[in-house]
């Protein structure tokens, strides 16, 4: 579950391509001649999807072997280059949490971007590497998981207190045996103080 | 082997006998028809309540005691079907069909177990004989252990069953490597993703209305949609987005009851852990009383020694005087006499 790249971009309102206001990418699994060439793809599939995507919209499309998820939010749109294996959800959730972040960051001064911005947003580039497990970006998901782990702990548990039980069982047999024994002793040795006269 | 006419005296007590038969039906039938309760009709009418209430007794336990070997054979079949799964033929709906019946059979046969200990104690309470109560209380306690018995075997098929799944997986991850899901844990929830495709299609308004309208009142991002709908002319593109914003709302909503019913599941395991749990520390006080018996016993019984071994003791010092009491005496009369 890989992502390969981040972007935010932002929507003209018809006709001309998106503008770049951010971009991540994780190209090192590419060999080192083919780098530019794929950061040249993942910007211009990214502007096409963002062109095509109404605002307002969530939107995944297949290229390839990439899922490119793309959220459109008001004018400013969020791509992302996710493999096939990575859940939609957490893919949305994802774009959310960036846009919000950009919002946070940068206001409104985005409305008045023109050129593609070459200044990398740090945050983008940590989002990248700490979203490559799906569970951080999707509480649910994270929650979900948690909550089996805690339901197998919790099988285990029960299955221990059982045996402890069973256990108990065996202790109680034995200590009631026990004290039989035990006051058969007393008799036995009272018995010994009176019926006989040692002479 | 020939066997000797025996010359026993025997009384033939059949006639008796069939006239009690015919009394205690007489009985039967007479206290069914009356209403007034009277000394010898009250009694007729506990002893037919008795037998009414045993011979009911019987019956339910004799039906749990036989849904009970009808569910260990199906146990036995499907223990054998979990056995036999290769990685290729693989039954599995006929698994998950005899479990999901046995599941029900286990729980339908738990709470009749239950209505019936109820039954018996209700009945118990007023005043029958020792003996009657004893045989159902063993009865119930019997059903209960093969019900208990059925049980554990139905969770170590089922804990069988599982290990070999994962044993499949294990070796179909080793000749397919490509196609490995990146799934540890079995309770990955994911969607089927949606995929754009350029299908024109008419009917893609009524499906926008129905979607938007039935989620709307859950999800105010859905707000958004309807504020979309002048972009009608895309009716391509939307019609795909529609279900792909429904499958991303919906995703998340059944992402939301999974962890709800987890909760709820965890809720009641705690509860069961609860019980298990007061139910040992009754039995823990017990242990803890028997311990406390024996350590008196036990003191006792060395108070008991230890005035014996005084008394062994202080015998012995008596036997020595009087002993030398007695050579006194002698050497007294042997000196007297010689």
């Amino acid at each position: 579950m890989k992502i390969t790249s981040l972007l935010v971009l932002k929507c003209q309102p018809e006709g001309s391509d998106p503008v770049i206001l951010a971009n991540a990418s994780d190209v090192t699994h590419f060999g080192y001649f083919q780098r530019s060439s794929i950061r040249e793809f993942i910007v211009f599939v990214s502007r096409t999807v963002a062109k095509r995507t109404p605002s307002g919209q969530r939107q995944s499309v297949q290229h390839e072997e990439y899922m490119v998820h793309s959220y459109n939010r008001n004018g400013l749109c969020a791509i992302g280059f996710m493999d096939g294996h990575y859940p939609v959800r957490s893919a949305f959730s994802l774009l959310n949490q960036v846009l919000d972040e950009y919002q946070k960051s940068f206001g409104e001064s985005w409305r008045a971007a023109q050129a593609d911005s070459t200044q990398t947003w740090p945050y983008l580039d940590e989002a990248l590497t700490k979203f490559q497990d799906p569970a951080e970006a999707d509480k649910l998901l994270k929650i979900q998981r948690e909550l089996d782990e805690t339901k197998i702990i919790l099988h285990k548990t029960i299955d221990s207190v059982l045996a402890r039980g069973e256990k108990l069982d065996s202790l109680v047999e034995k200590s009631s045996d026990l004290s039989a024994a035990s006051q058969m002793f007393y008799n036995q040795a009272k018995r010994n103080n009176q019926c006989c006269s040692i002479l | 082997m020939p066997v000797k006419v025996v010359q026993s005296s025997f009384r033939d007590r059949t006639q008796e006998f069939q006239s009690v038969a015919g009394r205690l039906r007489k009985s039967f039938s007479s206290g069914a028809d009356q209403n007034g309760p009277s000394s010898s009709t009250s009694r007729a009418d506990e002893q037919r309540s008795v037998v009414a209430h045993q011979s009911e007794f019987n019956r339910r336990a004799s039906k749990i005691g036989f849904g009970i070997h009808q569910t260990s054979l199906k146990l036995s079949k499907l223990a054998k079907l979990a056995k036999r799964t290769s990685v290729f033929d693989d039954p599995t709906m006929e698994i998950q069909e005899l479990t999901a019946v046995i599941k029900q059979d286990i729980t339908a046969l738990n709470s009749a177990v239950v209505d019936l200990q109820l039954f018996c104690n209700s009945r118990n309470e007023g005043g029958v004989s020792s003996d009657t109560s004893s045989h159902s209380t063993t009865v119930v306690d019997d059903l209960k252990n093969r019900l208990m018995s059925a049980t554990k075997e139905f969770k170590e098929v089922l804990t069988m069953r599982t290990e070999n799944l994962k044993v499949h997986e294990n070796r179909r991850q080793l000749f397919s490597s490509t196609s490995s899901k990146d799934s540890p844990n079995p309770f990955i929830r994911q969607r089927p993703l949606a995929v754009k495709s350029e299908t024109g299609a008419s009917n893609s308004l009524p499906q926008w209305a129905n979607g938007s309208a039935s989620s709307s009142q859950l999800f105010p991002r859905k707000q958004t949609d309807g504020e979309s709908q002048p972009l009608l002319q895309h009716q391509q593109q939307q019609q795909q987005m529609v279900p792909l914003q429904d499958s991303y709302m919906q995703s998340r909503a059944e992402a939301l009851q999974n962890v709800e019913s987890t909760i709820h599941e965890l809720g009641t395991i705690f509860n069961q852990l609860a019980t298990l749990v007061s139910q040992q520390g009754e039995i823990a006080i017990r242990i803890d009383e028997n311990m406390d018996d024996t350590l008196a016993n036990v003191e006792g019984a060395q108070g008991a020694l230890l005035k014996y071994l005084n008394s062994i003791s202080s015998n012995r010092w008596l036997m020595i005087k009087i002993f030398l009491v007695l050579m006194f005496f002698l050497m007294v009369f042997l000196f007297f006499v010689a």
